[in-house]
């Protein structure tokens, strides 16, 4: 098929004198499917990006070779990436005070910093406040759907029940048999890679055709066999079969730089929401965007106390200008979609909009990852190399605790990432001991034989754990920032002491040897998978959203993104939070069609 | 425009051509080097020390081309030229002093100055330190070694011809690897 390569331009000069069906504030994942479901209902939607809109492919440059860039993928000197000790020993704004020019989030020190420079933000213009948090922000058309990890996954009940299940907590207003369905439109629309495994907490995708696994990753599927354990390919939101109906992707042709960069795909196989949804949304004519507007406020009618549009600020300019709509949606991502909730205060919604049960910003829950195990896979020492990172992920071992088990530590469980083969740097490089003709065969005698894999655990959704708006510190337009109160507890840290335990277990049962174990928890953050700020429920007391993600408080306020979680599970979240907006835009169209909202 | 076709194709030949030109590398690359770049950050004598002590930790071998022939000391030097951090700068003139110190110290002579065997007897004491690095010379060891690998496994000789590394190619049919059965 014909794949164009060139987006369709944005409109130079956005009509604001109009009053849209809906605003959407935010192009990632959730606002992406807010657009693409409205405007396929008919629905003249504006959408507000705070970040510019990216030549992303020259950005991107997924196959260029490293010694064909000046600095091998590193970013011009006067950039700096965040480390695990700038984030332990100093406290936010990270940057303050900084000598860099530019200071990115961690993500920027993977090896690539020059392909992701423009798509994180600076976190000097971006300060934030409060206990210590690794927050990843991306302000672009498409937000981190620009370089995200690619793992989709879906939730069960399990999950949506997890309460019924163990107790802790408060169960989601919904059921996977409410979801299914759209997890099904999801899959189809956007494409994912995977294969079947028929588990009842990880419930399968329509898959087009899998990854493939390396050799050692083959033995510890068959190693877990044993156990009664599932080794999975990575379940990849990108299309390997291509896409009839997208002009705009092109299918996925094995090339792999998703996998050895902070992410991000040229041709557009991996999902990204301009690509996947924005670009296809602008074609119904339906859809504008305006680009670098920064939302602070979602502005209210003195009469009747609902939402009538967003105030924003240009980023360049820096003037103010107001988006005026019927209906509001805030996909700004979990943090800045409370943020910009917590921003919206007036006499009718004293406490920000859509806050009358004090919980924006509550229930703060995420990933906890950092404890892992490695090993050597001594069949492949000294073997000839193999292509084994052609692939945007390795392997995903499902959750297995706390399943019919009652673990005596902790509630919840955690799943596995990780890979093994050769890549295009020997990591072991840096660990061979020596020097000389030795170092450098040793080198290349173990460069494919190690595997490796990391936890990635529910962290508890407490309504204790907590951000709000800083009264002081103010982001560089003049704009109140987030304080953090949010920390993991004892739960976390006996998971993750579990993790460690249950990794070596499964190494050795494989027959790999397990030659390093790392049992450092990550900061807060480090997961990007931030969840639970203004969390769904059908009491509006307890809760900020029903379960279409409506406003308890405003009803044309509609709130689509990860904030609505009511709790983490273990697995990533951007299938699931794609999948509820979408079910929660249908039933906003149609209740719009009735003059409901 | 179809699914550019022209730059698959063009980036499948590059990546085929790549591991050609390189294996030539050994004799093209230290051509290039004997052409003798000014060195921007270096002293030559400082850089010729950070060529061979480069070149020592990962040296030719039966298999491929080793640090000098991909060019390592070029590659860092550049680096540091353009770097904003100026306690970077003066580790590394420090460290390649360190060596000269510890070589004197050893063999009573620079490093430059020294056998084949007496060179290696200094890096053989400074990697000594690796896992538990005292001295500045242990310190320099880590940091030169470091900088040297990430340097040589992201050139042209070390990525084609000595880990003889098979993606970053569009793979048009199945995918390599296996399957999960």
């Amino acid at each position: 098929m014909t794949l164009l390569k060139s987006a369709p331009p944005l409109s130079q000069d956005v009509d604001l004198s109009k009053t849209y069906d809906a605003v959407v504030v935010g192009s990632g994942a959730a606002g992406g499917m807010a657009a693409h479901v409205l405007t396929s209902q008919g629905m003249d939607v504006l959408m507000l990006e705070a970040g510019k809109k990216l030549p992303i492919e020259q950005e991107l440059r997924s196959m260029q070779w490293p010694y064909d860039h000046p600095r091998r993928g590193d970013a011009p000197p006067g950039y700096h990436s965040l480390s695990f000790n700038e984030y332990n020993i100093r406290t936010p704004p990270y940057a303050k005070g900084s000598t860099f020019k530019h200071v990115m989030s961690y993500v920027g020190g993977w090896g690539g910093s020059d392909y992701v420079k423009n798509i994180l933000v600076d976190e000097k213009d971006h300060p934030y406040t409060g206990t210590k948090y690794a927050w990843v922000r991306a302000r672009a058309l498409g937000g981190k759907t620009n370089i995200w990890g690619r793992l989709a996954l879906r939730l069960s009940d399990y999950d949506f029940k997890a309460k019924t299940h163990d107790g802790y907590g408060d169960d989601w207003p919904i059921s996977y048999a409410d979801i299914e369905p759209y997890y099904d439109r999801v899959d189809r629309y956007l494409g994912i890679s995977g294969v079947k495994e028929n588990l009842p907490h990880l419930p399968d995708s329509l898959f087009q055709r899998p990854n493939k696994l390396t050799f050692g990753e083959v033995k510890l599927r068959e190693g877990l066999k044993k156990m009664g354990r599932v080794l999975t390919p990575y379940r990849a939101g990108v299309t390997t079969d291509g896409l009839k109906h997208n002009k705009y992707r092109s299918k996925c042709y094995g090339r792999g730089a998703c996998d050895r960069r902070p992410g991000g795909c040229d041709i557009h196989a991996a999902f990204d929401s301009p690509t996947g949804l924005i670009y296809p949304a602008m074609d119904t004519g339906h859809l504008t965007i305006r680009t670098n507007s920064i939302a602070h406020e979602v502005l209210v009618d003195k009469n009747t106390g609902k939402a009538r549009g967003i105030g924003f600020i240009d980023s360049a300019t820096r003037k103010s200008y107001e988006a005026k709509a019927k209906v509001v949606i805030v996909a700004a991502s979990t943090l800045e979609s409370a943020r910009l909730l917590l921003l919206s205060r007036s006499p009718q919604h004293p406490n920000g909009i859509g806050n009358s049960s004090g919980h924006v910003g509550h229930n703060f829950c995420e990933h906890v990852m950092g404890p892992g195990v490695s090993g050597l896979v001594k069949e492949l020492v000294g073997k000839p190399p193999t292509l084994d990172d052609g692939r945007p992920g390795g392997f995903y071992i499902p959750r297995f605790r706390n399943l019919k088990d009652r673990q005596p530590g902790f509630v919840r469980g955690y799943g596995f990432e990780g890979g093994g083969g050769f890549s295009i740097f020997p990591g072991n490089a840096m660990g061979t001991p020596g020097f000389g003709a030795q170092f450098k065969k040793d080198v290349r005698d173990h460069a494919g034989a190690f595997i490796g894999m990391g936890g990635f655990g529910e962290v508890l959704a407490r309504y204790e754990n907590y951000m709000d708006l800083d009264p002081d510190e103010k982001d560089a337009w003049g704009i109140p920032t987030l304080r953090f109160h949010y920390q993991f507890g004892d739960n976390e840290r006996k998971m993750c002491e579990d993790m460690v335990a249950a990794g070596r277990e499964m190494f050795e049962e494989a027959g790999i040897e397990v030659v390093g174990t790392d049992s450092q928890m990550l900061t807060e953050g480090w997961s990007i998978h931030e969840l639970g700020t203004a969390r769904m429920g059908n009491d509006p007391k307890t809760s900020v959203v029903n379960q279409f993600q409506q406003s308890h408080d405003v009803k044309n306020l509609f709130v689509v993104d990860g904030s609505t979680h009511v709790s983490a599970s273990c697995q990533n979240p951007t299938w699931t939070i794609m999948a509820l907006a979408w079910r929660s835009c249908e039933y906003l169209a149609s209740e719009f069609k009735k003059g409901n909202v | 425009m179809t699914v550019t076709r022209r730059e698959m194709l063009a980036a499948t030949a590059a990546a085929l051509a790549a591991p050609l030109v390189a294996s030539g590398a050994a004799k093209a690359a230290e051509a290039a080097s004997a052409t003798g770049v000014a060195p921007k950050f270096f002293t030559a004598p400082e850089f010729a020390l950070l060529d061979e002590l480069s070149d020592l930790i990962i040296p030719t071998d039966a298999h491929s081309p080793g640090a000098r022939a991909a060019g390592v000391a070029a590659y860092i030097d550049f680096r540091l030229s353009e770097s904003l951090e100026p306690e970077q700068q003066t580790r590394w003139r420090a460290g390649l002093a360190a060596v000269d110190a510890l070589s004197q110290e050893l063999n009573g002579k620079a490093f430059m100055q020294g056998t084949a065997e007496q060179r290696v007897a200094v890096l053989t004491r400074m990697a000594a330190g690796e896992h538990d690095p005292k001295t500045p010379a242990d310190h320099f060891f880590q940091e030169l070694k470091h900088w040297s690998a990430r340097a040589y496994y992201t050139s042209k000789i070390g990525i084609h011809v000595d880990q003889q590394y098979k993606g970053n190619v569009y793979q048009r049919g199945d995918y390599a690897g296996y399957d999960a059965k």
